[in-house]
């Protein structure tokens, strides 16, 4: 019987009935009508809707799930600016229970425990026996055994969901850059957290500018020195100083990202990015260009040193008293503090506040890791912190601002953020220019000075022409007031002056003295020869050629009259007006070979010291 | 009473030539593309989804013929035990997690897992046919008429709600009201039940678990929950609209393939056909149901007892009911809840329940003719 025939049928039956059933057969058919066409209106209205999310774009739905992906899709891969693999994600299980199903919280813990030793028992069974819950977890990221031996106890209520778990396969070596992560993909510290946004969508590896063999080479040196010289803790930082990529960054102690308990709190602790201190002597780089680019003193001139300076009840004195007039050179080589204040004197407070601010040392910078420490900065800021800023003293600033500043002194006068991102090849880098190209060009001739007659003499390796700065701080104590023989020592060097592209910096917290530095724990018997060390084994890496240090030149480009021209009175001149300018990226470190020393390559005529955008040229040659 | 036109006995031939091919035909067709979804989601497998789901249908179409040509008055002389024993086997289930073999909806029968709150649907049905089938329509208004068809209602709700699964035990209720309304019981109750219900809600909301509300916070404002419901919604209308008109083709759903779907071959199975095979297919599937509906219909139309009639809208409401809560759920039109698709998603539980229920469809449409009295243990005659 065919279904039309069927509804004719029953619709012809509501009729043809009579008395009470006819009655109720057409109650039941009216009813039956009045249902069907509700579900025919509810069908409509899937259908209506079917056709609305099949047909029409719904963007508003993509940007939501976009906004909300799911802890299944991958944080993003980190990778050092070789595309070696330094942080990445892997799926684990993680074993959790619904309280409301497990009617034996004492027996399912004693089970769990059995399979899973390192775990609490008393803990899981107060958690399973939470009736008010309904998802507690027993173990996040259980391995395959594990999860094996669970499933085998068969405890009914218990399930396993799939995770990220973050391996860091160099270990601590990249401990204080990249942070790490909680268990639920979260970005807790260092570029984990300052990149958590980007490493969650997921996608693309993020490449560092970091360099995994320079950031070996540094924490292996660093250790070294730590050991040897009994300091608490050690710092380095590796820079291109045109593009500001940071190519080795160490804080000591570190701590294993996989195994946190396993370290101290302070080993969290980032010397380089979140420590402020008073850097002492590295400052005169700031001073004597201050100096120098305002035009209160040329390098020719000077200022007498015969009389240390009294402010208020202190007396500041040189370490190494040479009680005559001494040139710009002689002040900056032989770190007079009383000649670094006569200059600060001479261009002012607003002058000295203005140079500072240009440089980045009194904000704090802008980084990839959040682990950023904030200056210290004189408030208001009197003549007597002029004179103490004028040595390192009296302001204190994070080593990263310190990389920044020097890098500026040094790479023909422009500001260029530091950062940890590598930048793509040929990339315009945004640089304000912050000092003329002839301060930049005396400085690199002054840090020369510094390492081949100054403190810094322990930092020098034959080839490298390497130019710095020593500083030794000494730490504020507890009560106050400062702590003798608790020393910050830094070197800020530069390499190869004559044209220097790359800047390195160490430090050491509280080194010793030795036998062998005879009790001095001042940075040029520790802080320097690290600094060497580092730079001897990283120069060959970065494609540096070594240059003969007496080729005619080489003397030409680095050659300082220390004689000077004798007193004279200093005319303030109007200052340079910081400029925007555009660097040209050098293109990457392009031949990372090792290379061993030629004798061609001595013979050669080195480069002269060049502009900005002359770091292009280095790269090429 | 006797409406005098009353058949001989059908002999066995004679039912089996009367099944409604038809529908076993549409059913055969649902499964079929069920079996291709389920080959799909698992990327082009019959591991480890469609092969067990085509034993399933084999089981589940044999019981439907026996069920089809059992006699209209065995079903309606046993509906009571059937009840109880399902009952009994809610309550099973409901001991099984107290005794701490974990909380379970089904049981495991070795070749099948049976959620005995699914089989409560079709028994319900069959009591409160049975029930109705006895009062005339002018005793209605009677408490002997509503009240134990409240009684028999109110225990499987409790039972199933206790397990929890508000869901089904809402579907509980609104499939005996559907069965109620077509018995004839007075509109006015309806309509005070509802409004019963509507000032009852902010008093059952303090009786909802944290998950349930959470659930209906989250379909207010998906936002609320990103990772989680909110999230599955949101990529099933994703993967929806990617399908367009005529969709990306079988195998080919990019987004069900990649899991941005959850559950593809139970809940969201409809999303997943809707994105290989576009709105023109999504609308087709919606057309089988809606004819089967319309049988169902025909159906309850044609058959000439209270208790035919009854049995036909219960089991036809139910289909509705869960095609109709599947589509829209994954649509983003209601909360998101694990209703499965009738015939196409995976599922022993739902697959037998649903083969059944069109067992006893086509057991009403064999008997249409079938005369019995109020009691229904003899023929009126």
């Amino acid at each position: 019987m065919s279904f039309g025939t069927a509804l004719l049928r029953a619709l012809r039956s509501t009729y043809t009935l009579g008395g009470p059933g006819k009655h109720a057969v057409e109650t039941a058919h009216t009813r039956l009508i009045v249902t069907s066409a509700f579900f025919a209106l509810a069908f409509g209205a899937i259908g209506v809707r079917l056709a609305d999310v099949t047909l029409f774009p719904h963007a508003n739905d993509t940007r939501k799930a976009r906004a909300a992906r799911p802890e299944k899709l991958d944080r993003a891969d980190i990778v050092d600016r070789n595309g070696l693999l330094v942080a990445t994600s892997i799926q684990t299980a993680s074993a959790h229970a619904n309280p409301k199903e497990i009617s034996d919280p004492a027996g399912v813990a004693r089970k769990l425990a059995s399979v899973l030793p390192d775990i609490d028992e008393k803990q899981i069974r107060e958690r399973l026996a939470a009736p008010e819950r309904s998802f507690v977890y027993i173990r996040r990221n259980v391995t395959p055994r594990q999860q094996y031996e669970i499933n085998r106890l068969g405890i009914p209520g218990i399930q396993f969901q799939q995770e990220d778990r973050r391996l860091y396969p160099q270990g601590r070596l990249l401990a204080h850059v990249l942070g790490f992560s909680d268990v639920d993909s979260n970005g807790l510290a260092g570029v984990e957290k300052g990149l958590n946004e980007r490493l969650r969508a997921g996608g693309e590896p993020v490449a560092l500018s970091i360099d995994t063999r320079i950031q070996h080479i540094l924490r292996q040196e660093l250790d070294a020195a730590m050991q040897k010289f009994q300091a608490i803790g050690a710092a380095g930082i590796v820079m291109d100083i045109y593009t500001g990529e940071v190519l080795g960054m160490i804080s000591m102690p570190d701590f294993d990202p996989t195994n946190l308990g396993g370290s101290p709190d302070d080993a969290r602790f980032n010397r380089i990015t979140l420590g402020v201190y008073e850097m002492g002597s590295t400052f005169k780089i700031f001073n004597t260009a201050m100096a120098l680019d305002y035009g209160t003193v040329s390098v020719n001139g000077g200022y007498d040193a015969a009389r240390p300076i009294s402010i208020g009840r202190f007396t500041i004195k040189d370490d190494h008293p040479i009680p005559r007039w001494l040139s710009v050179p002689e002040i900056f080589m032989y770190s007079s503090n009383i000649g670094s204040i006569k200059m600060a004197q001479d261009v002012g407070v607003q002058g000295q506040r203005a140079f500072l601010d240009k440089l980045g040392l009194l904000t704090p910078p802008k980084f990839e890791v959040p682990e950023i420490g904030r200056p210290q900065v004189p408030q208001p800021w009197r003549p007597i912190n002029l004179m103490t800023i004028a040595f390192g003293h009296g302001i204190s600033v994070s080593a990263l601002q310190m990389a920044g500043a020097a890098a500026s002194v040094m790479n023909g006068g422009f500001y260029v953020r530091p950062t940890l991102i590598k930048h793509e090849e040929g990339a315009i880098i945004q640089g304000t220019r912050v000092m003329s190209a002839k301060t930049s060009d005396t400085m690199r001739k002054l840090m020369r000075l510094v390492v081949t007659g100054g403190t810094a003499r322990k930092a020098e390796v034959p080839g490298y022409l390497i130019g710095g700065k020593t500083g030794t701080a000494e730490k504020i104590g507890a009560r106050g007031g400062y702590r003798k023989n608790a020393n910050i020592t830094s070197l800020v060097a530069g390499f190869p002056m004559h044209n220097p592209r790359y800047l390195v910096i160490a430090m050491l917290d509280e080194p010793k003295g030795l036998k062998e530095t005879y009790n001095f724990s001042t940075s040029g018997w520790n802080a320097a020869p690290t600094g060497g060390k580092i730079i001897a084994r990283i120069g060959p890496l970065l494609g540096v050629e070594p240059y003969d240090a007496n080729a005619p030149d080489v003397k030409a480009a680095l050659a300082v009259d220390l004689a000077g021209t004798g007193p004279r009175v200093a005319k303030p001149t109007p200052q340079a007006t910081p400029a925007a300018a555009a660097l040209q990226a050098p293109p990457a470190s392009a031949p990372m070979a090792v290379r061993a020393p030629s004798p061609q390559a001595s013979a050669r005529p080195a480069p002269l010291p060049v502009s900005p955008t002359g770091g292009s040229n280095l790269a090429a040659r | 009473m006797s409406f005098g036109l009353n058949r001989h006995e059908l002999s066995l031939g004679q039912k089996l030539w009367q099944v409604n091919w038809g529908i076993v035909l549409i059913l055969t067709a649902l499964a079929c593309i069920g079996f291709a979804m389920l080959y799909s989601a698992a990327g082009g497998a019959m591991e480890p989804w469609a092969q067990r789901q085509m034993l399933r249908f084999a089981l589940g179409f044999c019981i439907m013929i026996v069920v089809a040509v059992i006699d209209i008055r065995f079903w309606m002389r046993w509906a009571y035990v059937l009840y109880a024993g399902t009952l009994v086997m809610l309550v099973a289930v409901e001991l099984q997690g107290r005794v701490g073999m974990g909380a379970q909806r089904w049981l495991d029968f070795g070749f099948v897992q049976l959620q005995p709150s699914e089989l409560m649907k079709i028994m319900l049905v069959l009591v409160l046919a049975k029930h109705f089938h006895s009062i005339p329509l002018e005793r209605m208004g009677r408490i002997s008429a509503w009240g134990p068809p409240a009684l028999l209602l109110a225990v499987p709700v409790a039972l199933v709600a206790k397990q929890p699964d508000l869901g089904t035990s809402l579907m509980l209720i609104m499939g005996s009201a559907a069965v109620a309304f077509a018995a004839g019981m007075r509109w006015w109750k309806f309509a005070l039940a509802i409004i019963g219900a509507a000032a009852a809600a902010p008093v059952a909301w303090n009786f909802l678990r944290d998950y349930q509300k959470e659930r209906i916070l989250t379909f207010m404002d998906p936002s609320r929950d990103p990772l989680g419901a909110g999230y599955h919604i949101t990529q099933s209308k994703i993967a929806l609209g990617s399908g367009g008109l005529t969709g990306k083709g079988f195998l080919l759903g990019t987004q069900s393939h990649l899991n941005f779907l959850p559950e593809k071959q139970t809940d969201f199975i409809y999303t997943m056909f809707a994105e290989e095979f576009g709105m023109v297919g999504a609308m087709t599937l919606l057309a089988l149901y809606a004819l089967l509906i319309l049988y169902g219909f025909a159906i309850a139309l044609r058959a000439s007892t209270q208790f035919g009639r009854l049995v036909a809208v219960g089991i036809v409401t139910h289909l509705f009911l869960s095609v109709f809560i599947n589509c829209a759920m994954v649509m983003g039109m209601i909360p998101a809840k694990g209703v499965p698709l009738p015939m196409i998603s995976y599922g022993g539980s739902s697959m037998l329940v649903t083969m059944l229920g069109f067992g006893l469809l086509m057991m009403v449409w064999v008997h249409r003719d079938t005369q019995f009295s109020r009691g229904g243990l003899q023929d009126s005659d």
